[in-house]
């Protein structure tokens, strides 16, 4: 008894927090024997064990395979654009004193305001293949990426950077052998905003004007009231942004293990 | 000299204008004399400020700015009423922190967003289904703020409360309170970011109306100007709130408080 009361005590946190989880699965699963459904809300209705058996189906029916990959290539290579553009561009912002003064305005608005509102404007130019949600998923990136690049930078040691021009260095040996290691934690913490707001791009990116793609496969069987594979997908949604940002912030604790507090959270 | 000077001390806004103002310029002086563009796929400022002026003087903006507010001020009380206590709670009890924490994670860390056209045919195309998106995506910045807000309390001051006689309800009045406040603003201003997502996302799946049904109906409709000049509109709204609540944030927490997004 007494052992069992130490092994609750020392792990009561993973108990308590996965015990919810489990009771609430638990719980969701046993309400359509404990109460009868209205046939209104029955409609709606389904269990854990029905959407595992629809994530089955999917996958034996080799029906979801196609969707998924349309959804990775549409995230992978939106979020590496938005690398490509926004660590540059956060880079030469957080240098040049002119040019961050010249392109603040924009970056402020485009950041304030959630880019989904591109959307129409983007199908309109781009159509409803793959190109239109890549942009979308392009222009939500790329500003948690820049403007974390431009804190990063901003924040570097003056001294630090007196020294190495002291002895001679010129802007990229500055740049190479200072601020850029100086503001890798902040990109990588910047890369965990952007995962979020790129899964949102596919997903919204695909729920209009879409004909592939797992926000697409959401959408229509919402439609036809097939409640198990929405939540398919949206179970797809929730793993596939857990496991991808929970890396980063493992990455980003290891790279900010020394940084006070305070810094972590910008 | 003195002039040298005055440039120096306002640098930033300066450039900044002229950046903005030179932006237009340049696009509609590209658009007129150097490539012709086709009204059916872009645009140019002249017609967007002419549209502008029709929408803002015609009321048909401000119809749907008013449907579309109306869905955000019941998602996002409904948020504010139930997320705070919430936090609150998980931060004070160390076992309701241990039980919530990980699964309200999940749900913070997810694209909840997925559920919408779930939410929408359950509570309709109306300002129902508007309205539980909006409660679903603005509710875990305010559970996470306050959370936090609770957790940074000076155990000092609950002691003191403790010591001088003070029940539980002292605590939570007199200290977790004001401690928290710095923490709500933040929670706020990553709230209504998240809440005109909802907006934008309920009002394009399914809606007659709104801000963000004007939006894609006009492109739909191939009226370019008017739908820049919605998308401005709806920029402006964005700025002026999140710059404003972090002008706020700065002033009631110059030490940078508040939990960012995810």
């Amino acid at each position: 008894m007494n052992t069992l009361a130490s092994f609750y005590r020392e792990r009561e946190q993973t108990i308590l927090g996965g015990g919810f989880i489990l009771l609430l699965i638990l719980a969701w699963q046993s309400i359509p024997s404990l109460v009868s459904l209205p046939k209104g809300i029955s409609l709606f209705f389904t269990t854990p064990v029905e959407v595992v058996r629809a994530f089955h189906q999917l996958v034996v029916r080799n029906e979801i395979q196609s969707h998924v990959y349309v959804s990775a290539v549409e995230f992978v290579v939106g979020l590496a654009m938005a690398v490509l553009v926004g660590l540059p561009l956060g880079l030469v912002m957080g240098r040049s004193k002119i040019l961050d003064a010249m392109l603040d305005p924009f970056v402020t608005a485009f950041n304030a305001t959630p880019r989904l509102i591109f959307l129409p404007l983007l199908i309109l130019w781009l159509g409803i293949g793959i190109w239109s949600k890549i942009m979308i998923v392009f222009v939500g990136a790329v500003f948690p990426l820049l403007i974390n690049t431009y804190e990063g930078v901003k924040n570097v040691d003056r001294v630090l950077v007196n020294v190495v021009r002291s002895f001679g260095a010129n802007e990229w040996q500055t740049m190479k052998t200072v601020v850029l290691p100086n503001s890798v934690p902040y990109i990588v913490a910047g890369l965990r905003l952007a995962i979020g707001r790129a899964l949102l791009g596919v997903v919204v990116g695909e729920f209009f004007g879409a004909s592939k793609g797992l926000g697409f496969m959401i959408a229509t069987a919402a439609t036809n009231y097939k409640v198990d594979v929405v939540f398919v997908g949206v179970a797809i949604f929730m793993g596939l942004s857990l496991v991808l940002t929970m890396s980063v912030k493992k990455i980003e604790t290891k790279l900010t293990r020394w940084r006070p507090e305070a810094a972590k959270t910008f | 000299m003195a002039l040298r000077e005055k440039y120096d001390e306002y640098q930033r806004p300066i450039l900044g204008t002229i950046s903005v103002i030179g932006f237009f310029l340049l696009w509609e002086w590209v658009a007129t004399y150097v490539i012709t563009v086709n009204p059916f796929f872009f645009t140019q400022p002249s017609k967007i400020a002419v549209a502008a002026k029709g929408l803002l003087f015609g009321g048909e903006l401000w119809k749907d700015l008013a449907v579309s507010s109306k869905a955000f001020v019941w998602g996002f009380s409904l948020a504010v009423i139930i997320g705070i206590p919430i936090g609150v709670f998980m931060g004070w009890r160390r076992r309701a922190e241990y039980t919530l924490d990980p699964f309200f994670t999940a749900l913070y860390a997810s694209p909840l967003v997925a559920l919408a056209p779930l939410l929408i045919i359950i509570f309709g195309v109306g300002l129902t289904g508007k309205a539980a998106l909006i409660f679903l995506l603005a509710v875990f910045p305010f559970i996470f703020n306050a959370f936090a807000g609770v957790k940074s309390t000076d155990r000092l001051l609950v002691n003191v409360v403790r010591a001088f006689g003070g029940r539980e309800k002292d605590i939570y009045f007199k200290v977790i309170l004001p401690s928290i406040l710095p923490y709500m603003v933040a929670g706020t201003r990553i709230a209504i970011g998240r809440g005109i997502v909802g907006i934008i996302v309920g009002e394009f799946y399914a809606a007659s109306e709104g801000i963000g049904f004007a939006i894609s109906r006009f492109g739909d409709t191939y009226r370019l100007p008017e739908m820049f000049a919605a998308i401005l509109v709806l920029m402006t709204v964005a700025v002026v709130f999140t710059e404003g609540l972090r002008k706020l944030e700065n002033i009631v927490a110059p030490w940078k408080a508040g939990q960012e997004a995810r």
